[in-house]
């Protein structure tokens, strides 16, 4: 059961993580290569938090708190860059990250920070946690696609430049969508170091942003259930794929390419085309 | 002599970096896709060049030839992986290309092994002595030196042929060329072809200076090009050179002076994000 | 009837001998990176692995069974590992495993196997946390600390060397080594000239080599693995650059001479293979390696040999007793196995000497062993 347990607890980490980055890429239009930094803030924080005594609740908002400082900062950032330079700046945010973490010994240098307790729920109390606050980012983000911020990031997303024109205040919106965004991934941070138990320098770093990414496209940029079944997949894909053991990551590679070649909306695209398809009929 | 030393080396980097990101350039300015899966020719490039070299016993003749072969290779990949996607978002291709070289490094993995390769007989072992005290390995002095040749010849075929012509043409406006009657679909042939051919002349660079070819080399390659192309301003072909030596050569003195603090990759990010919020266009971008 | 009874019984037989077949294979966890950057050291440590396997069950197995080995490839990731390391507890039923893999996702797997009660071996990776998880983890190679010390008398003390610049890799590997050999060094007189690192990724160290010539030592004290030592001992030497190079177990690979050609003349590492060691169990297993997998030996196949030979023995004499048991039988630990004589203090850390080797005619060879027990002893908690 454990292992089960395991596989769900990391999915829905990853779910949480991969809505959020969604929040900024998907609702947002901005395309962050460095997400993966903002979960190793928090996850980082909560790791300090709890070897230092702290429960493991009490770390979460400082978790949050902390990745969304840093959203901010890069938020302002982004601002004055170009949509293009937008990706590579992101991206030279979580290599300095990395480079930067890995020379602090009170995080652990190299070594990163291990022998962190397990959870006081317990693994299936832990499970919950994580699918509770899986499931409460998912209906937030719902939420707030169909409000009025919604529609202004949308069209945000859409056309910068004519969003503008019409009066909206772009700085404004984008700094709230890095920030709920960034902070929302400090959080799943903070849960990934309860989950694994163990923090290094090489856990937050461009491969993991990168993936992060894949998820959000291919669930569907923008669409949040799309996103979330991805994520819940492509996080535990590997372990699905032992089988294939010597060739995993090319068929991971593969199944991506395949995706953008020939699905580039994602899996909501396919499952939206595939109903209109069954509408068309009947 | 220390701090011309290590300036040189930061010029023998800067070269390689060049060649890798030029071919990037290239295809930003022409498609405004960000070709990560270029750093897979890099790789193939420096596999081909061990791999003739040891066959035939002539370096020039391998470097010759992965040339030819990766800048074929690359038009395969725009065939395959960009011209489907050319009417889709940017980051879509993003995506695509990342896969690509996800995929193209076990691909290396899978044939050639996870040891990697060697010279049986490494090349341009031996260095020279000037002026009492400044060393120059005869590799590095050759890489300068084919880099600085490659450059010239390119900046001579854009400027002086009509081919060249006609592809800046394209890349600053592709209408306005088609309506000259250019052939925009080979001009984005021979765009892939240059920029791969490059990367390839780098990979192989790189395995003579190290003696070694891994399936992974290319993963550094992958995200540091877009780092200096961005730093030197999207699009720009100067900007690209100008960024790739000054990356180099921070490269060069940060990693002896302050290696303890920041790693040589967090060193170029944050010279680029420096750079970046006081000239958000970058060195030679367009504003 | 009669018939019908004969039937039953042969029934009854076949089954038995069908099922116990099935309980025949002891079943032993391996996690190791078969893919990702790390591919290249878990194929070395699948292979030196399967091959004690190969030879423990071509000897009889154990108590007439036999040893299977269950790999799952961790991509030297712990987020891989720690769902390996519960897969292999919860259903495939493991009675112990060993770690062939890289330092961080031994680590996170330890705690999941120390919570479990099953016994989890460190085969090479030198994390000093990896065997604090508890007293079910042991590891069969050297903390780094201790090697880095080693390190410190090979050139101050043995070979008279005291002027020294150090280049450190930056992960924990590189930083542990250097670590102990500072620790150490000025008690051997060495003075520290210049200190340099370089990340796992580079392979180019023009700038590396410039200061170090500028620096002008008695011996340069590098850490890295064979595709970081091979072109940089490549690079130093076409530089014109002759001072000694001391390295570690990172090197000690075949690939480390093919890459550095014959720059690598000469150059000498702590590790725990002996070459030219006469002991049987050292030979058969270079001899075997080399057969079974067309490759010469590395430490990260003797490693993995050496851990799957301490299990095996373990629970030869356990027999079919719980884990608890195995545990403690392992703890009892008395091998020679081809890295020397293997046995645990109470932290599960491996007290033996330190190998020394140089690279001679294109071979690594004996150089000296260092046997200083004060010295080299491993961390108790």
């Amino acid at each position: 059961m454990a292992y089960e347990i395991t596989l769900i607890t990391t999915m829905a980490i990853s779910i949480l993580f991969a809505l959020s980055l969604n929040f900024i890429t998907g609702f947002c239009g901005q395309i962050s290569l460095g997400h993966a930094a903002f979960m190793g803030v928090g996850a980082y924080t909560s790791a300090v938090m709890l070897k230092a005594g702290f429960p493991f609740l009490f770390t979460i908002p400082f978790a949050g708190t902390f990745a969304g400082l840093l959203g901010i900062l890069v938020g302002f950032a982004s601002l004055r860059v170009r949509h293009d330079f937008l990706a590579i700046t992101t991206m030279g945010v979580v290599f300095l990250f990395v480079g930067l973490v890995r020379q602090q010994e009170f995080l652990g240098g190299e070594i990163g920070i291990s022998g962190i307790r397990g959870s006081p729920f317990g693994r299936i109390g832990f499970m919950y946690i994580c699918l509770g606050l899986a499931a409460v980012f998912a209906m937030f983000s719902l939420a707030v696609k169909r409000s009025w911020m919604g529609y202004v990031f949308a069209s945000i997303a859409d056309n910068e430049d004519i969003s503008r024109v019409l009066g909206i205040d772009v700085s404004k919106y984008k700094l709230i969508a890095f920030v709920v965004g960034t902070s929302t991934a400090g959080i799943a941070g903070a849960l990934y170091t309860q989950h694994f138990r163990f923090v290094g320098p090489d856990s937050f770093g461009f491969v993991e942003s990168v993936t992060v990414l894949a998820m959000v496209i291919v669930g569907g940029i923008g669409s949040v259930w799309g996103v979330a079944v991805a994520a819940a997949f492509l996080s535990v894909m590997p372990l699905l794929f032992q089988f294939v053991n010597d060739f995993k990551i090319l068929v991971y590679g593969g199944l991506l390419f395949c995706m953008m070649r020939w699905a580039p909306d994602g899996l909501a695209g396919i499952v939206s085309r595939w109903i209109k398809r069954l509408r068309s009929t009947s | 002599m220390l701090y011309l030393e290590l300036f040189f080396q930061g010029i023998v980097q800067g070269s390689i970096y060049a060649l890798i990101a030029l071919g990037l350039t290239l295809v930003y300015g022409l498609l405004r896709i960000l070709h990560v899966a270029h750093a897979a020719l890099f790789t193939l490039g420096g596999y081909l060049g061990v791999i003739i070299t040891n066959a035939t016993g002539s370096f020039l003749l391998a470097t010759a030839v992965a040339m030819i072969v990766v800048g074929f290779v690359g038009i395969a990949v725009y065939k395959l992986a960009y011209e489907p996607l050319l009417s889709k978002p940017p980051f879509i291709s993003l995506i695509a290309s990342i896969a690509l070289f996800i995929a193209s490094e076990e691909i290396f993995r899978i044939i050639f092994g996870p040891y990697g390769l060697s010279y049986t007989n490494p090349p341009m072992q031996g260095y020279f002595e000037l002026f009492g005290g400044f060393f120059l390995k005869y590799g590095e002095a050759l890489v300068i030196a084919l880099s600085v040749v490659m450059l010239v010849i390119l900046g001579w075929f854009a400027a002086a042929t009509r081919l060249g012509v006609s592809w800046r043409a394209t890349v600053t406006d592709p209408d306005m060329a088609r309506a000259f009657g250019i052939n925009t679909q080979n001009v984005r042939y021979m765009n892939f072809f240059i920029g791969s051919a490059l990367a390839a002349a780098a990979g192989v660079f790189v395995a003579m200076l190290n003696n070694l070819v891994e399936p992974s080399m290319g993963s550094v390659a992958s995200y540091k090009a877009l780092a200096i192309i961005v730093l030197g301003g999207l699009g720009s072909i100067r900007g690209t050179l100008i960024a790739a030596m000054a990356i180099g050569i921070i490269e060069s003195f940060g990693t002896i002076y302050i290696g303890h603090l920041l790693d040589r990759d967090a060193l170029a990010f944050a010279f680029l994000i420096v750079v970046l919020m006081i000239r958000p266009q970058g060195l030679l971008g367009a504003k | 009837m009669k018939i019908k009874s004969k039937l039953m019984t042969a029934t009854i037989c076949l089954a038995s001998i069908a099922s116990s077949s099935i309980a025949d294979n002891i079943k032993v966890g391996f996690n190791v990176p078969l893919t990702g950057f790390a591919a290249a050291d878990g194929t070395s440590a699948l292979n030196g692995a399967e091959l004690a396997v190969e030879q423990i069950n071509t000897a009889g197995g154990i108590n007439g069974n036999m040893m299977e080995l269950v790999v799952y490839d961790d991509q030297a990731s712990p987020k891989e590992a720690v769902p390996i390391a519960q897969k292999l507890i919860e259903s495939d039923n493991v009675v112990a495993a060993v770690s062939g893999s890289y330092s961080g996702a031994t680590r996170a797997a330890a705690g999941i196997f120390q919570e479990s009660g099953v016994p989890y071996i460190s085969a090479y990776a030198i994390h000093p946390d990896i065997t604090r998880a508890g007293d079910y983890v042991f590891r069969t190679s050297f903390v780094g600390e201790v090697q880095g010390r080693a390190g410190a008398k090979l050139a101050g003390e043995m070979l008279g060397l005291k002027k020294a610049v150090v280049v450190t890799l930056q992960n924990d590997f590189g930083k542990s080594l250097v670590a102990g050999f500072k620790e150490v060094s000025a008690n051997y007189g060495i003075e520290i000239v210049g200190e340099y690192e370089y990340s796992i990724k580079d392979r180019q160290f023009g700038p590396i080599v410039s200061k170090i010539r500028a620096d002008n030592p008695d011996v340069i004290y590098a850490t890295g693995y064979f595709f970081t030592a091979g072109p940089l001992v490549s690079q130093l030497r076409a530089a014109g650059i002759n001072t000694t190079i001391i390295g570690q177990e990172g090197y000690d690979s075949q690939k480390f001479i093919d890459i550095a050609g014959p720059a690598a003349e000469g150059t000498i590492i702590t590790t725990s293979l002996d070459r030219d060691s006469t002991a049987v169990e050292t030979q058969d297993f270079i001899t075997a390696f080399e057969a079974k997998s067309g490759n010469k030996t590395d430490m990260v196949a003797a490693s993995a040999h050496t851990a799957i030979k301490v299990l095996a023995a373990a629970l030869q004499s356990s027999g079919d007793a719980d884990k608890a048991a195995l545990r403690d039988a392992i703890a009892g630990t008395q091998l020679t196995a081809s890295t020397g004589e293997i046995s645990f203090n109470g932290l599960g850390e491996v007290q033996k000497s330190v190998q020394v080797q140089v690279v001679k005619d294109g071979q690594w060879h004996h150089h000296s062993v260092i046997h200083d027990a004060a010295l080299l002893a491993p961390p108790t908690e």
